[in-house]
């Protein structure tokens, strides 16, 4: 073969395979309805959720998908299933591949998707497709937490809250009473898990990781927080904070209420010490509020009550919450927007969001599907709603993730015994100081 | 006078040099159906070794979003060597590879010695035996270890308490978490390692034994003797490629460790994807990544050179 004819040759096959790769569509003129004939694919990545008869936990969205390509036969909607562990990881490769799909479920504080994808253009804004009306029916803070600079960014699904889960046996066996109304000071929680630790019993355990939440509300019981208002300032190594971690240190070491893993990576495990029939070890932990369901349903069924943090000097429970949701990806297509659009609408439905409530375990993000009282008969569901209230968001700033994570390895290090408290949060400052001012 | 030397021996070199390269042309149009066989592969190398290997190299001297980048010279690696934690990664990485490799080969070594004087049968069934882990998921692999290593139930807390040791926070302490993972490598079965090893030991010529025996040589420095000497380019290759896979360890780290508590045990390829994949510096993690390539490559250069047979 000529050597011209072989180097064109291959530069048709790079190209080819670039173009093929590519995910870009044509973008086209449309009118007012056009979107409702508009032909093709959109690809949703989403997680399992509850299990049906057989055992299949994306029933739930293949009966949506099912409903909504009857209404519009001209669609095809491709679901991709993505383990939630995965589903972080897999969404940061697609983004650096420029190969995402239309739709994906995302807490917009987490890692994979965040403010740094909305400035470069990645999120699709979504105010041209929900009117003032729609938008009205969401709560304001899980609005707040999709919109960026004024625009909406994502349409939200659920709020969580970490709560206390209490193991009721242990209680009973130990001769401790839970707390009343699962209300309690840090002293009196001090003193009910001094009274429930022995004979291969620790009162207390959680773990520490990277965009894990649950010790925090301790660093936050005394009024610290991480970040000044406007994120332009450290403030984690305040006296409030340094006392919060403090108090959860003390934990561990000054009243031995805790096992010596404490502070660790291991999410699994310590869920198994609480909840895993043959390993119950630990007698009370701080979960998200999906480990209510996990805990009534029929793998892990425990005994158990929802409870408030304890309260430090504030005075009130505070708790970190979150918010779940859709978002959309950027394309050039503008029907298929509109009609991805139409499609998260209709997986985000006041009825969706209810049922969702009912079988997942999460709080709906509308206020009419709260209206319809999904925990009704789910009394510690409902115990845990009531925490929202004292829920706050972790900051929104686009480089949260390092910040995070400069936090984290910090406590870990103070919960460890290798630092101590203000000497781990003065650390850590040094080095989110570095972050926000990049 | 000196310089018309000088241009005779350049236009001499240049001579040769065109001849050279009109032969090598020959050749391959000589063995054209074989290279025409070997195309496929070849464009597969180009496509996804060669080209990303520059592209990642071109990238390092720019600031890539997903958007767009920009040329910022050196400015990546700048500000790769001013990241404590990436010199930390520098230094942890260079720590594992300094234990689990010579704790690899020399496993490999010893265990291919034991294996190696046995029957066909026997070889083939040690051979299977250890090299059958090696097809495990790094993945599940780091699991169990995650288990073996559980604070409360973990077997190797167990087994120190048969001797009275207080249970330890393998994964847990900065003191102990990275010896711990170092310990699940060189605990693995270096199954390639046994394989090659055997492979190299099978074809060394047995009369040079029978001499030693007849000499007198005691088993142990036959050992010592000659086959260690006769091993030494496969020793030689299985040092440069554990090294390298030492470099790049990452599995477990992720799905152990998480490169913590602290930064016990961040890595060079946890830290380069994170850089990547969570805080989308592509070109920062490119020039991480080069970093990297010309660590390895100093160190294999090393290795060849110390290591290498001059006979």
């Amino acid at each position: 073969m000529k050597k011209w004819l072989l180097g064109i040759v291959s530069l048709m096959l790079v190209f080819g395979i670039f173009a093929g790769c590519s995910n870009d569509d044509a973008s086209k003129d449309m009118s007012e309805d056009e979107w409702k004939d508009w032909e093709g694919t959109i690809t949703m990545w989403d997680g399992p959720r509850w299990a049906d008869k057989d055992e299949n936990k994306y029933h739930w969205i293949e009966e949506k998908m099912s409903e909504f390509q009857k209404e519009y036969p001209n669609v095809k909607i491709k679901l991709v299933k993505t383990p939630w562990a995965e589903m972080n990881d897999k969404l940061s490769v697609a983004i650096a591949g420029r190969a995402w799909p239309d739709i994906a479920p995302v807490d917009i504080s987490g890692g994979s998707v965040n403010q740094n994808h909305i400035k470069q253009g990645v999120i699709a804004e979504l105010d041209s497709y929900l009117s003032k009306e729609e938008k009205s029916d969401f709560y304001d803070n899980a609005i707040d937490a999709y919109t960026t600079d004024g625009k909406l960014y994502g349409i939200p699904t659920s709020i969580s809250v970490h709560a206390m889960l209490l193991n009721l046996d242990i209680f009973e066996e130990k001769g401790v009473e839970p707390p009343k109304d699962g209300k309690w000071t840090y002293d009196e929680f001090v003193e009910k898990m001094k009274a429930l630790t022995g004979d291969g019993v620790d009162g207390f355990s959680t773990y520490i990781l990277p965009s894990y939440y649950e010790a925090w509300p301790f660093l936050l019981m005394d009024g610290g927080y991480p970040l000044n208002e406007d994120m332009t300032e450290y403030t984690f190594d305040s006296e409030e904070a340094v006392s919060g971690l403090q108090k959860l240190v003390d934990l561990k070491y000054k009243h031995k209420v805790t096992p010596e893993s404490m502070g660790g990576q291991d999410v699994g495990g310590t869920w198994k010490a609480w909840a895993a029939a043959d390993q119950r070890t630990v007698a009370v932990e701080p979960w998200a509020t999906w480990a209510i369901a996990a805990a009534q349903g029929e793998k892990f069924k425990t005994n158990f009550m929802v409870a408030e943090y304890p309260t430090g000097e504030t005075g009130e429970p505070v708790t970190i919450g979150g918010v779940g949701g859709y978002v959309m990806f950027n394309s050039k297509d503008e029907a298929k927007k509109r009609m991805t659009a139409e499609f998260m609408k209709y997986i985000t439905s006041t009825d969706e969001q209810v049922v969702t409530a009912k079988n997942y375990g999460t709080f709906p993000a509308r206020k009419s599907a709260a209206d319809q009282e999904p925990f009704a008969d789910n009394p510690q569901m409902a115990r845990a709603q009531e925490l929202a209230k004292h829920a706050v968001p972790v900051p929104r700033h686009e480089n949260w993730a390092r910040i995070d994570e400069a936090i984290q390895k910090e406590l870990q290090l103070a919960l460890n015994g290798e630092k101590k408290p203000a000497e781990a949060l003065k650390d850590a400052g040094e080095a989110v100081d570095g972050i926000i001012n990049e | 006078m000196e310089t018309n030397t000088s241009t005779t021996r350049k236009v001499n070199q240049s001579t040769t040099r065109n001849t050279k390269t009109k032969s090598l042309w020959k050749e391959i149009y000589k063995n054209r159906v074989a290279y025409l066989f070997l195309l496929p592969k070849l464009l597969f190398f180009v496509l996804f070794m060669l080209v990303p290997i520059v592209w990642a190299f071109i990238l390092s001297f720019q600031e890539f979003n997903i958007m767009g980048s920009t040329w910022v010279g050196f400015d990546n690696y700048i500000t790769a060597f001013q990241s404590k934690v990436f010199k930390v990664s520098l230094w942890n990485t260079f720590i594992y590879t300094v234990v689990t490799v010579p704790a690899f080969v020399i496993t490999a070594l010893v265990i291919a010695s034991l294996v190696q004087p046995l029957g066909k049968m026997s070889q083939s069934f040690f051979r299977a035996a250890f090299y059958l882990p090696t097809v495990t998921s790094m993945v599940i692999i780091a699991m169990v270890w995650r288990w073996m290593y559980n604070y409360r139930f973990g077997i190797f807390n167990y087994i120190i308490g048969w001797f009275g040791f207080e249970p330890v926070n393998w994964l847990g302490q900065s003191d102990s978490a990275l010896p711990a993972l170092m310990i699940m490598s060189i605990l693995i079965p270096p199954g390639a390692g046994i394989i090659i090893y055997l492979a190299a030991m099978n074809d060394i010529d047995q009369s040079l034994y029978e001499a030693a025996r007849i000499d007198g040589a005691s088993a142990f420095q036959r050992w010592l003797k000659i086959t260690i000497p006769m091993l030494k380019p496969t020793t030689l290759y299985l040092v440069i490629l554990s090294t390298i896979g030492s470099f790049q360890v990452f599995t477990q780290i992720i799905m152990m460790t998480g490169g913590g508590p602290g930064n016990a045990t961040e890595t060079i390829v946890h830290v380069i994807y994170k850089t990547a994949f969570r805080d989308f510096k592509f070109g920062l993690a490119s020039a991480q990544s080069v970093i990297l390539f010309f660590i390895i490559m100093i160190f294999a250069i090393f290795q060849y050179r110390t290591l290498r047979d001059h006979h």
